[in-house]
């Protein structure tokens, strides 16, 4: 799923596909997380994703709220429209 | 005098209250009357100078050894075993030296109100004056030659900010740098001698916890000179650090004291105003050298090279700054010469073993040049500023008073008879011949050469007909406030008198301090004669006294005269009354001033055709021997040269390298910035991934 996300966010220009990818990368990393806590046998893996969620919620809220700013800017989605940001 | 040792550090600290008084109320509340903070401090210090000198007297009369008290107040520097304490020491010496500074200084201050009146920095004066005499009191009072330094360096500082007072005229400004940097030279190798006799004896006090306590540098270079190397396990070092220690020593003396190759800076002084050149730069501050060189008599004494080469330098200088001064023609710098000529005078003494004679000279002469200093004021002050003898004549009938006092003046430093120059002077000539027959004709001549040029000055500005300059001095339009005042002394003789009823060039303030320092000029001669009592009261100073000690075990017996160091031999002193010294110096001295008579008031003509007859000498004279030219090409613009060298390694190299540090950054910056950072938001997120595969693959394997 990392991968995935990854590839994803490299690969497309949309905006908004490239912050789902992002969201994929964290429920990889998430997932990750889950599994080797099962492995070890302790909880903490599991209390650190739940906290990751908490965090990954507002956070997609405040990122998707940028994307929308940057949308009535431009009227495009489009990554490379923002390439005039470069130093 | 219990009390005034107790509470000495009042000598120093009330001038300096005074300064500050001055220096920081001065220029707002108490402008015109700024000098009275000074007055006052001075006054006091000197009274209690005096008082000092009293008990002092008193102590040594009732004393069979050498007398000497220290009186420390706190540990002022300490680092390691180093220390330095800050505190005074008291001895003849000392005595002597704080009543002529605080006396005639107070005299100066008090011809200062006078002569200054109306300046702009009336105050500054008045400040650097009172922190002046702070310096010179703790010069001579330090217990220690870290204090001495320290004194040593403020009368440097303050000489600097006196020469610079007229700091808009670029002359004054160009002298003060001189007068600093020269004097740099010689405290350079004076700071070298310091350090080499605490790394030789451990310590910079001169006697330590007392005299006789041994613990002291004085004491100790006294000890392992008289007792020979196995006296302490550090003998052998201390011995040979004592063949180093004098002429370092000796070069800040040179340095201070004006000394040939060092004196260049003394004569340019002279753009100062005319109570600083007489306070500083005749009566006091010069002097530093050779009261060191008494003090530290006992590192000198042993080293036989070392005091040659203060005599020889001494008579050199002596002789060759007085024919110098036979063709100058600024009344100051005539002085300036001559001032360098009789210190050249007390070095010469200081070498032969004599010191008490060069203190003595120093007293008389602090006198009598201060004096003659503070006339040549009046004259300046009354002549619009001007002060080339040229241009004046007769001046007698417009300054009477003046007339006298610089008589006296000029007639105590030719060393007329009965007068206060005659018996100093003559006492160290005539020792001189005793050590060597070349010195003892170098003075000699330059004893007739002083009389020459100092009557020369006298016959010249003050007989004859009457001639003032008319117009104001043009070179000196910020100089004098009293061409303001509108002196116009008209030329003819009548309307002078007229002209004085109106306007006196003789205030009270000015003539009463001139009158104290003329009486002192007559008599300060009786000091010594027709018996030593100066002499013999300083010999009870320990310095002189282990000076003595040293010098019977290290010299010729012959060589040396014990009255020379004030001791008193058992036999009682076989000296006659009137010495064939005395009457061949009085011979001398009225030849001399003979000459001057015939050539410049009986036939002005025939001195000029003589000048041009000697057409070289005079103008080599006239240009005095090109030495500030010389240390202009071999010294001064190599120096600049080397100085533009390191400019250039500077701008080049080491702000390049610099420039070259602070460009790598930019440039790689700028190369980064066109070929990474593209603005494709994909293009970052790769290399984010790449770069943490790389520190992942670093890191696990």
């Amino acid at each position: 799923m990392f991968a995935i996300g990854v590839i994803g966010f490299i690969s497309r220009r949309n905006l908004i596909v490239m912050f789902l990818c992002t969201e994929l990368m964290f429920q990889g990393v998430a997932i990750n997380l889950i599994a080797f806590g099962r492995y070890h046998g302790n909880f903490a893996g599991q209390a650190f994703v739940i906290f990751v969620l908490v965090i990954a919620a507002a956070e997609a809220s405040l990122a998707l709220g940028l994307v929308v700013l940057l949308f009535r800017q431009k009227n495009t989605l489009d990554a490379d429209a923002w390439r005039e940001l470069k130093g | 005098m219990e009390f005034v040792i107790a509470h000495s550090y009042l000598i120093p600290l009330l001038p300096l209250l005074g300064a500050a008084i001055s220096g920081f109320f001065g220029a707002k509340w108490l402008k015109g009357q700024s000098h009275w903070p000074i007055w006052l401090g001075v006054g006091a210090a000197a009274v209690m100078s005096f008082v000092l000198l009293g008990g002092m007297i008193h102590l040594a009369g009732s004393s069979e050894g050498p007398v000497g008290r220290v009186q420390d107040y706190y540990e002022w520097v300490s680092a390691g075993t180093f220390s330095a304490k800050a505190g005074f020491f008291f001895d003849p010496l000392t005595a002597v030296m704080l009543c002529v500074v605080t006396g005639v200084g107070f005299f100066i201050t008090v011809f200062a109100a006078g002569y200054m009146k109306g300046e702009t920095g009336y105050f500054r004066f008045f400040a650097y004056l009172g922190l002046f005499i702070f310096s010179m009191t703790n010069l001579v009072m330090g217990s220690n030659l870290a204090m001495l330094y320290l004194g040593w360096e403020g009368v440097g500082l303050c000489s600097y900010l006196l020469i610079g007072y007229y700091y808009e005229k670029p002359a004054a400004r160009e002298a003060a740098k001189k007068a600093f940097l020269v004097n740099r030279v010689g405290d350079f190798g004076f700071a070298l001698g310091i350090m080499l006799c605490f790394w030789a004896f451990g310590t910079i006090s001169y006697y330590g916890s007392g005299v006789g306590s041994g613990t002291g540098l004085l004491e100790m270079a006294h000890r392992v000179l008289m007792h020979a190397p196995d006296s302490n396990v550090h003998a052998a070092t201390q011995l040979w650090a004592l063949k180093y220690i004098p002429f370092l020593l000796m070069l800040g003396a040179f340095g201070k004291s004006a000394q040939f190759p060092l004196y260049v800076w003394l004569p340019d002084a002279m753009e100062g105003p005319t109570p600083v050149s007489a306070l500083i730069h005749a009566a006091t501050m010069v002097t530093a050298g050779v009261y060191m060189i008494v003090r530290c008599g006992t590192l000198f004494v042993g080293n036989s090279a070392a005091m040659m080469t203060v005599a020889a330098i001494g008579g050199f200088t002596a002789l060759f700054a007085a024919t110098i001064a036979l063709r100058q023609f600024d009344l100051k710098k005539v002085f300036a010469y001559s001032t360098i000529s009789q210190l050249g005078y007390m070095f010469v003494g200081v070498g032969i073993l004599a010191p008490a004679s060069a203190v003595f000279h120093l007293v008389t002469h602090a006198f009598f040049k201060a004096l003659l200093f503070l006339s040549s004021g009046v004259v300046m002050h009354a002549m619009n500023g001007h002060l080339d003898m040229r241009k004046m004549s007769g001046l007698k009938k417009v300054l009477p008073k003046t007339n006298i006092l610089m008589l006296i003046g000029c007639a105590a430093l030719a060393g007329f008879p009965a007068l206060s120059g005659f018996f100093s002077k003559d006492e160290i000539v005539a020792q001189t011949w005793a050590h060597s027959t070349l010195l003892g004709m170098t003075v000699l001549f330059t004893a007739f050469l002083t009389a020459y040029y100092t009557f020369r000055l006298y016959f010249q500005v003050f007989q004859g007909p009457l001639v003032v300059p008319s117009e104001p001095a043009e070179a000196k339009p910020d100089h004098d406030p009293h061409q303001e005042s509108g002196h116009d002394i008209p030329v003819d003789g009548h309307t002078a008198h007229h002209g004085d009823e109106h306007h006196n060039h003789e205030p009270m303030l000015m003539i009463l301090p001139l009158v104290v320092l003329a009486i002192g000029a007559v008599l300060a001669g009786y000091l010594n004669w027709p018996k030593d009592h100066l002499a013999e009261f300083l010999g009870k100073s320990p310095s002189v006294h282990y000076a003595y000690e040293i010098a019977m075990s290290h010299y010729d017996h012959d060589l040396v005269k014990a009255e020379s160091f004030g001791v008193t031999e058992a036999g009682g002193s076989s000296e006659p009354f009137i010495t064939p010294g005395m009457l061949i110096g009085g011979m001398v001295s009225i030849a001399g001033i003979l000459l001057a008579y015939m050539l410049h008031l009986r036939d002005r003509a025939r001195a000029e055709r003589i000048a041009a007859g000697l057409q070289p000498i005079t103008s080599i004279l006239e240009a005095k021997y090109m030495v500030d030219e010389i240390y202009q090409a071999a010294i001064v613009e190599p120096l600049r040269d080397l100085g533009r060298f390191f400019f250039a390694i500077d701008r080049i190299v080491v702000d390049g390298l610099v420039w070259l540090v602070g460009f790598v950054p930019q440039l790689s910056g700028f190369v980064l910035k066109l070929t990474v950072q593209r603005g494709y938001l994909q293009g970052y997120a790769a290399a984010m991934l790449f770069g943490v595969v790389a520190i992942l693959l670093i890191v696990f394997l």
